[in-house]
């Protein structure tokens, strides 16, 4: 298979030749997959728009270059990663991945993915405007692997009008974002105004605290809002056993006091964000993104209606309030034509200016990756993204990018969702999660 | 026959039982042209726009044609190839001597009940390496051994009641038995070539797994995986536009049905008899 | 095509082609794979002997030698002839060389970054970024973050950069930089370890047996007997109502149950006027899931008994019947005496066919509760299916699905001998009558 290739591309050289370099336009197909709801269209559509650009450039230089640039849109991460890691395996994989950062570690170590540094100008603009943390995030090695593609956070939400009926004032609600940050309103306050809200009839019960209704990220904020930290110092995977018990127990106190119904997870999300952009719900913890959502599709009034603030602390003496950022990167793959990953290099570099980049922000309502980009006037007249940037990034944190993580928020996740159905108490589901970490990995994680 | 019972209770309490299966049959007809209010059990308009997917693409997916072509074509090749492997081996199971007969025989029906589907990672592997990730006709083959095992027990069945005078008298009129297969015995089993034809379509044509993990790109999406998807997407749920989507992939399994059931009845319990 | 003993085997070979490429290959691969810590980072072709911090702090941890692992993770970049040369072969202009030979030969860097920002400022500057890398690269005189083949590469490299490494020392570093998967035993004792595992098997037989019972038999049972003492237009329509489930293509099929049982579903809706709150009933307690999962297997899986169990009593002699009731037999007893006893075989057959079939099958389940609530209704071909295949974080464990694969195979496998004994497998196989 391989020689046939190389001597059709031997072939291919030889025509070219042959037919001069005057006459033949040269064309390149650069195909991305993304993982994209409806308002991030612009995850793929920024290299359509660099590819035009880029194009042009050749054109002004006196090159030809022609770019087809094929999306290809999944709705499910696991079977995006699948395909991602399969379509690898048989070198098959498409030029430009946008994935999440976590996937740097293991795909890097497979030899999917190749090191974006390796292929762009970090010194020059606009990379070199991308916010030093988010460029950490995506790195992996002394390696920076992608470039961001966006950021965001995962804040909790009050619906104004609730938390005023049990006793806080306007000023109150002001204040609470500083009073969640100092540590001095906490996830157990949360459990309580919850609980006030039902006791009060203002919302059914079941929906005083309505978490994510899928599995996700969001969950390690209540880790850590435990004090729980996810890597050692040099590097190696972090299990805090009272941290995650204080996680777990969260869930079940909730169900127990029955603010969070048992069986939330797995909720539709048509149903999630109807019912809390209409008010049926108190309290709530979800994504930045999903602002644009609320107020386009379901009709919110978001700064009338909704207080939101960083994930309270567990209320723990090592507790503290914390968010999770978790940045798309722009990756790019291991390809046999060197031309193709340099192309692939160039265009998302194109896609990072932060016209092109500000669009999807905006569209998407996630946050920017350069700092240019607060001076575009799409992007400086939002609200919402002005607030959430200044509220909520400058504590954000992101998982680590370890090649075993992915395993261990897989255990993580499914022993949370095993205490929270009632399948198993909390101390059995951290410690079958330790159990099974322990063996499959080894030296690779530290409990403490 | 027992004309002495009373038939309407058993009627009515099979009825009863079937009712839940009714119903979601009908509101899949009824729910794509139609909208119901929140909170309400019967419609209140008749609408089209659920499906407007048929002249507009969705958002992120491609072209609903391109995968109904892609779709037809898998279920088409999948079931001339095990129609054709099928009635060889069979034939060759049932009337030919053979070494190891009965090792072959056992063999395949300790395949039929495979778990192949969780060997997914070997297969992707095999696909891999004979250059067939991604592309229709890998899931084609895979999806065609899955089916063998059952398409040759069905043929050689059907081959075991055909009389064995029909082929002592090609024989003996100096026929070779390949003539004698192919010009006196096939036509015997059309009922069953007919039968595992239309078995082998509707399996290929709702086959959702293989296609999902073996052939992930959008130029060769099938009917299941394009439906799956469309639920799958968090932001965009719509029932109505589920349900019509559906309704449109089922429609061609519903007229298959219609027109062949009686074949179909034939074939899941006669077949399976031995 | 003269001789029927050839003849006989070209009509199998293509058969056997399929057979040999998609099972039998696919088993000898899992078996293989089972006893390997395969995984999404480990790749499936084979890795590669990479030197890094982490590969290095393994180097120090597993076998003191921290003192190599620190040189090995210097970086530096030297700007000589080797390195010109190199750069060079990579592509650079000439005169681009000459330029760097003229002002920077001999100069030292501790990172590529240096390099890269010199270059830029040459008059005779690369053209495109790519160049540029490639160039600093050429400069480059340690191995960290660098692919090789082989180990050989590897530690060729390193010599090539002065540092002579003992046998220990070279074995040890094969051992440590390497990237791929090794053989193991791990993925069956962690097996046998986890609560999980066996919880996931508990959930598989009560899957497996109930369905089983109170559908595939059970109901499909109902279903023949109730349709033979039917007049023929209902009993055809209840066959083929029954027959719809198996024809639906899942996808749409589990759906359509979303629809009857999810928060704003139609059962909830009925129900709502009861002063029954609407819940997901297909989520809301493992107890509600597990009915769900049973319902929609099993009402896909009653077809298949119902159709056998018909055509069986079909063949029952209508005498018999007649007599009966003349003899003035209950309908009770009728089933009891004369249609039971004639359905033994099938019966036996269907139950052992099924089971089978069940054991694999965990497409309905992916797609109606995905395991859920809290792993509840997760079984073994599921969970090996999304261990090997498909979870949220991205890191698929090849091995460790394989060898839970490898399980159900063994499992498949020792079943279906049982039954071809039990069903006296001989008599399926008499010899042709057409040689001799």
């Amino acid at each position: 298979m391989l020689h046939f290739r190389r001597t059709l591309t031997a072939l291919a050289a030889t025509s070219m030749l042959a037919a001069g370099s005057s006459a033949v336009a040269e064309e390149v197909t650069i195909s991305v997959w993304a993982n994209q709801g409806a308002t991030e269209n612009y995850r793929i559509d920024a290299i359509k728009i660099a590819a035009d650009l880029l194009e042009r450039e050749y054109e002004a230089r006196g090159e030809t270059l022609k770019i087809n640039v094929e999306g290809k849109v999944f709705t499910s991460w696991s079977e995006f990663k699948q395909a991602v890691t399969l379509a690898g395996e048989a070198g098959t994989a498409p030029n430009i991945v946008v994935s999440s950062h976590g996937d740097i570690a293991p795909w890097a170590q497979a030899g999917i993915i190749v090191p974006a540094e390796d292929y762009v100008d970090l010194d020059a603009w606009p990379l070199n405007d991308i916010y030093p943390n988010l460029l950490e995030i995506a790195t992996y090695e002394g390696q920076v692997w992608g470039i961001p593609q966006d950021a965001e956070s995962r804040p909790f939400f009050f619906w104004n009008d609730y938390m005023k009926a049990i006793g806080y004032t306007d000023e109150d609600l002001a204040e609470l974002a500083d009073r969640v940050r100092a540590g001095e309103y906490t996830l157990q306050n949360v459990l309580e105004d919850a609980k006030k809200m039902q006791d009060a009839g203002l919302v059914e019960p079941g929906k005083g605290f309505w978490p994510r209704p899928t599995k996700g990220g969001d969950f390690w904020q209540f880790y850590m809002s435990y004090g729980g930290e996810f890597a050692t110092d040099d590097g190696r995977l972090l299990f805090d056993r009272e941290a995650m018990k204080g996680a777990y127990q969260f869930f079940v106190d909730a169900v127990n006091l029955g603010v969070t119904r048992k069986n939330h997870l797995g909720t539709p999300w048509d149903q999630w964000h109807g019912a809390l952009t209409s008010g049926q719900v108190g309290i709530w913890h979800g994504g930045t993104w999903q602002y644009s959502e609320w107020t386009k599709k379901y009709g919110l009034d978001f700064f009338k209606n909704v207080t939101f603030t960083l994930i309270p602390s567990g209320g723990n003496e090592r507790g503290r309030a914390n968010t999770l950022t978790h940045p798309l990167v722009y990756l790019i793959t291991k390809q046999d034509s060197e031309k193709e990953m340099s192309i692939a290099g160039e265009l998302i570099t194109i896609a990072s200016e932060p016209r092109i980049n500000a669009l999807h922000a905006i569209k998407s309502a996630h946050l920017g990756i350069t700092r240019s980009e607060e001076k575009v006037s799409l992007y400086a007249n939002d609200r919402w993204t002005r607030e959430a940037t200044e509220v909520l990034l400058p504590y954000a944190t992101a998982a680590p990018n370890n090649p075993n993580f992915g395993q261990y928020f897989e255990v993580m996740m499914n022993g949370l969702q095993a205490a929270w159905t009632g399948q198993k108490t909390v101390e059995q589901a951290v410690a079958d999660a330790e159990k099974e970490l322990k063996a499959a990995l080894g030296d690779e994680i530290v409990f403490r | 026959m027992s004309e002495n019972y009373r038939k309407w209770p058993m009627v009515l309490f099979l009825g009863v039982l079937t009712t839940p299966l009714i119903l979601m049959y009908v509101y899949l007809f009824v729910d794509t042209v139609t909208n119901t209010p929140p909170g309400a059990i019967l419609p209140n308009e008749f609408t089209l726009e659920h499906w407007r997917f048929l002249h507009e693409n969705l958002p992120g997916r491609p072209s609903i044609w391109l995968a109904t072509w892609n779709t037809f074509m898998f279920a088409t090749v999948t079931t001339l190839i095990v129609l054709a492997v099928s009635s060889a081996a069979g034939y060759s199971l049932s009337r030919l001597q053979l070494p190891a007969r009965s090792f072959f025989l056992g063999g395949i029906l300790v395949l039929h009940a495979f778990p192949t589907v969780t060997l997914l990672i070997a297969i992707f592997l095999i696909l891999q390496m004979l250059g067939l990730y991604n592309t229709l006709i890998g899931v084609i083959l895979v999806k065609i051994s899955l089916e063998l095992p059952f398409g040759i027990w069905i043929m050689k069945g059907f081959y075991d009641t055909v009389p064995w005078e029909i082929e002592m008298a090609g024989i003996q009129d100096g026929a070779t038995r390949f003539q004698v297969w192919r010009i006196l015995v096939l036509p015997q089993v059309k009922p069953a070539i007919l039968a595992l034809g239309i078995i082998s379509f509707l399996a290929g044509w709702s086959e959702f797994i293989l296609p999902l993990v073996l052939a992930p790109g959008n130029d060769v999406q099938v009917l299941s995986v394009y439906l799956a998807a469309l639920i799958a997407d968090d932001n965009n749920f719509d029932m109505n536009l589920f349900k019509s989507v559906g309704l449109f992939y089922v429609l061609p399994v519903i007229v298959l049905f219609v027109f062949f059931q009686n074949k179909l009845m034939n074939i899941y319990s006669g077949g399976t008899k031995g | 095509m003269g001789n029927s003993k050839h003849l006989g085997l070209i009509l199998l070979a293509p058969a056997g082609v399929f057979v040999i490429l998609f099972f039998l290959a696919p088993v000898v691969l899992t078996a293989i794979f089972g006893f390997t810590n395969m995984s999404t980072a480990t790749g499936i072709s084979g890795g590669a002997y990479v030197v890094n911090e982490s590969t290095m702090r393994a180097l120090g941890e597993r076998f003191g030698e921290r003192e190599l692992a620190g040189r090995l993770l210097r970086k530096s970049y030297v700007i000589d002839e080797a390195g010109l040369q190199a750069a060079r072969e990579s592509g650079a202009e000439q005169a681009t060389i000459e330029e760097l030979r003229e002002k920077y030969l001999g100069r030292n860097f501790e990172s590529r970054r240096q390099i890269e920002r010199l270059l830029k400022k040459l008059d005779n500057r690369p053209a495109s970024i790519r160049a540029i890398k490639k160039i600093a690269a050429s400069f480059e005189r340690s191995v960290v973050n660098i692919r090789f083949d082989s180990p050989e590469e590897l530690v060729a490299a390193i010599e090539g950069y002065g540092i002579v490494l003992s046998d220990a020392q070279r074995q040890a570093l094969a051992d440590v930089s390497y990237t791929g998967w090794v053989f193991t035993t791990q993925n069956f004792k962690t097996m046998m370890e986890l609560p999980d595992t066996w919880r996931t098997m508990a959930n598989t037989l009560f899957y497996v047996f109930s369905t089983l019972i109170l559908f595939n038999t059970g109901f499909a049972l109902v279903l023949a007997i109730l349709t033979h003492y039917m007049p023929e237009g209902p009993a055809g329509f209840f066959r083929s109502v029954w027959l719809l489930p198996r024809i639906t293509p899942p996808v749409l099929y589990v759906l359509m149950w979303k629809w009857l049982a999810w928060d704003n579903g139609f059962l909830s809706r009925m129900l709502e006027p009861l002063g029954i709150a609407p819940r997901n009933w297909l989520l809301d307690t493992p107890a509600n899931a597990w009915t769900f999962v049973i319902l929609i297997n099993g009402f896909v899986g009653a077809s298949m008994g119902m159709l056998i169990f018909s055509s069986a009593i079909k063949a029952i002699p209508q005498p018999l019947f007649h007599a009966s009731e003349v003899d003035g037999a209950s309908r009770w007893q009728q089933i009891r005496h004369i249609i039971l006893p004639q359905l033994r075989w099938p019966i036996l057959f269907i139950t052992s066919y099924q089971t089978l079939s069940l054991l694999t099958s965990f497409e309905y389940i992916l797609l109606a509760t995905d395991g859920g609530p809290g792993g509840a209704t997760e079984v073994w071909a599921l969970a090996a299916y999304k261990k090997a295949l498909s979870n949220y974080g991205g890191a698929l464990q090849y091995g460790y699905g394989a060898a839970m694969s490898l399980v159900l195979v063994v499992i498949g496998v020792v079943l279906s001998l049982i039954y071809l004994r039990l069903f006296n497998f001989k008599a399926l196989t008499e010899s042709p009558k057409i040689e001799q």
